[in-house]
């Protein structure tokens, strides 16, 4: 028997879906990728690296955020450039803004609805009006954070190699406060109203791969490590993690060491930084009785909640920090161009997103590499999905296709990010 | 609602709006998202027909009345969506720079071209690697909302006209009139390249205020002098950094149009 969907909507970029399934065994489960090649790693060669964040932020309208974060990371590290601490902090509350408003979307509009089985958002904002506008205050408030610092939410302007162009103003970060304690307020009862829902029963065992520092719940700087026992320095990435193209196909995959599939984002980082959330996200996190290691990949949604509770008080703790501070410390300072490679990561909403960059002399990019979170879980998503597919295959072809798509969109893919 | 056979618009139904993505990072889309609960008073005006973004309906075909395109077109798929889309509406309105200007693809044009690919790809037999080309070179386009991403107050400000069949028309004044407005010092006086003198504004400076330079994303403003933007930037840049800021955002083609035309004027 054949499977196919044609496209997924709701859901970044395009792709559809094909399985063929024999006397009940799956011979194959594929996301069939349609999207078209903007070679951003290609044209990025022979330019200027100050336009590295400006064009490479342009491969996502959800988490440019990210990518314009672990850009000038990368060339940073290239040129050896230092930065302040202020200037630090102020990016981890760009990625924490980014983080609240692309989960929010997400887990609202863009998953939940397949867990109450309800085909269109429009039923699901009808049915559930005052649920809705919490959604709706949270994701603002995550925008208002890129806002306020970036300069604009969707492809950010301030941020720069060395600093920031521009910093915000005292009442600007009062106002983020006092928007931000009431967000709190407003995730915690969205997080009630989540938790009451059941998600479908599935698991299937993996290894779960982010960035930790040891120390708090990072979304910034760390190694990678996973539950599996990996622990390395981001600079030993690529000796990990295998990027492979299959003829025909314009998503490069990434496999681990032992060439297997492996999982990123809100669902890993939970699974690897037990006891690192902030107190009112770790209490939520315990209200929900999920048990560590967790392999059921439908609970990636419900960590989004939870991170999105973590993410609001993260982001009240660096504003308060930011009162204290003089700000102008975070403008950018002069500093030398020079010769180098350079690699970082930074965590996406959607997993651990990695930049490689090699600059001349001159300051022009010899060579870039970008390994996006969804192109790391794309075979784990179709691995998990063959074994699923046993679940569904019986149910009639309109429910069955309802169930996969549902499954897909759990995982929170983004296909113009794993493609670019 | 799914009836392939329904008449096209009258004036007593909602008017049926569509948007469709072609190769993009779907930005101007969520820039229109974004505007909450204003784009939901626009959304409750209309017929949303097959959204991808809130449902998992099929393509019911039936006629629009204005469809809205953002993205490049890439692939053959993405041309055939965007001949289709045009055939079924009255009227084509595209968002963003992508759709509008080739936007960031648009640089391998200007560089390795086709053979681009080598530096991503070991296999790239069965990948479509077209030269990249706008919007208008494959329907007519009746509006553009330039900008990367899109300014959604903008599109908030001429969607009603556009809603009642008129096209509207974006003012000849370049982004230094809103960029002085908000009381930004102005970066060429502090002898720092900006494009913003001949570049189209209604972005409300967006750029500028952040102390980013314009890189022209909105494109050329009608009357916008590129001899005379050129010789400011002279002091500031090299001929070579001009062109290659100009390639950004798929302008480059664009000045060197206008360059010919004032030529010719002299």
């Amino acid at each position: 028997m054949q499977i196919k969907i044609n496209h997924i909507n709701k859901m970044e970029g395009h792709a559809g879906f094909m399985a063929s399934v024999l006397k009940g065994d799956v011979k194959s489960a594929k996301l069939e990728v349609k999207e078209g090649i903007r070679l951003i790693e290609g044209i990025l060669i022979g330019r200027h690296y100050k336009d590295m964040p400006v064009i490479a932020q342009r491969i996502c309208g959800i988490c440019p955020v990210v990518h314009n974060l672990t850009a000038i990371k990368s060339i940073e590290k290239a040129m050896h450039v230092k930065v302040t601490n202020e200037t630090k902090e102020m990016r981890k509350l760009l990625e924490w803004g980014q983080i609240i408003h692309s989960h929010a979307l997400h887990l609202f509009f863009l998953s939940l609805a397949d867990m109450l089985d309800i085909d269109n958002d429009l039923k699901l904002v009808e049915k559930y009006p005052e649920e809705t506008k919490m959604a709706i205050k949270i994701r603002e408030y995550g925008m208002e954070i890129v806002k306020n610092i970036g300069g604009r939410v969707i492809h950010p302007l301030t941020n720069e190699v060395g600093g920031f162009k521009k910093v915000p103003t005292h009442e600007e970060i009062e106002n983020l406060i006092k928007q931000g304690e009431e967000t709190l307020m407003i995730a915690q009862e969205l997080g009630e109203f989540i938790a009451q829902f059941k998600f479908p029963e599935f698991e299937r065992e993996t290894e779960y791969v982010s960035l930790s520092n040891g120390k708090d719940y990072s979304i910034y700087e760390g190694d990678i490590i996973s539950n599996k026992g990996l622990h390395i320095s981001v600079e030993k990435f690529e000796n990990n993690f295998h990027e492979l193209q299959r003829p025909n196909e314009v998503i490069k995959r990434v496999e681990t060491r032992n060439r297997n599939s492996y999982m990123v984002g809100a669902i890993a980082r939970i699974n690897n930084n037990p006891g690192k959330l902030t107190p009112k996200a770790e209490q939520y996190f315990e209200s929900l009785g999920y048990k560590l290691p967790d392999f059921n990949p439908f609970h990636n949604v419900i960590y989004q909640m939870v991170e999105i509770i973590c993410a609001i008080e993260k982001s009240i703790i660096i504003l308060k920090s930011m009162i204290q501070m003089d700000l102008n410390n975070a403008l950018t300072r002069e500093y030398e161009i020079r010769e180098g490679v350079g690699v970082a990561a930074v965590e996406a909403p959607r997993g651990t997103l990695y930049y490689h960059v090699d600059i001349d002399s001159k300051g022009y990019i010899k060579n870039a590499n970008i390994i996006t979170p969804t192109a790391q879980a794309l075979t784990h998503l179709e691995n998990d999905i063959a074994q699923y597919l046993v679940q569904v295959v019986d149910l009639p072809e309109d429910k069955r296709a309802q169930k996969l798509r549902g499954f897909i969109r759990a995982y929170d893919p983004c296909i113009s990010c794993a493609v670019h | 609602m799914k009836n392939k056979n329904q008449e096209p618009v009258s004036s007593a139904v909602k008017p049926r709006i569509a948007i469709i993505s072609l190769t993009s990072c779907e930005g101007c889309q969520f820039a229109l998202l974004d505007l909450g609960e204003k784009f939901l008073e626009i959304v409750n005006k209309v017929e949303m027909i097959d959204w991808g973004m809130i449902e998992d309906e099929k393509d019911s075909g039936v006629a629009l009345d204005i469809a809205i395109v953002e993205g490049t077109p890439i692939t053959e798929q993405n041309i055939s969506t965007l001949k289709k889309i045009r055939e079924r509406s009255k009227m084509l309105v595209i968002i963003g720079n992508c759709a509008a200007m080739g936007g960031i693809p648009e640089i391998k044009n200007y560089q390795e071209g086709k053979n681009t690919i080598k530096h991503v790809y070991r296999y790239i037999q069965g990948i479509e690697n077209t030269e990249i080309k706008e919007v208008d070179n494959f329907v007519k386009v009746d509006f553009v909302f330039p900008g990367c991403p899109i300014n959604g107050e903008e599109f908030l400000k001429y969607f009603p006209e556009l809603l009642a069949g008129k096209i509207p028309e974006i003012p000849d004044q370049p982004v230094c009139v809103e960029c002085k407005a908000r009381g930004n010092k102005c970066m060429l006086l502090e002898g720092k390249p900006c494009f913003g003198p001949m570049i189209l504004g209604g972005c409300n400076a967006v750029c500028p205020t952040s102390r980013m330079m314009c890189q022209g994303c909105r494109g050329l403003r009608p009357k916008g002098n590129v001899k005379a933007m050129r010789a400011t930037l002279k002091r500031m840049m090299s001929d070579e950094e001009f062109e290659n800021i100009t390639e950004i955002f798929g302008l480059r083609d664009d000045v060197e149009d206008r360059e010919k035309l004032e030529m010719g004027n002299l």
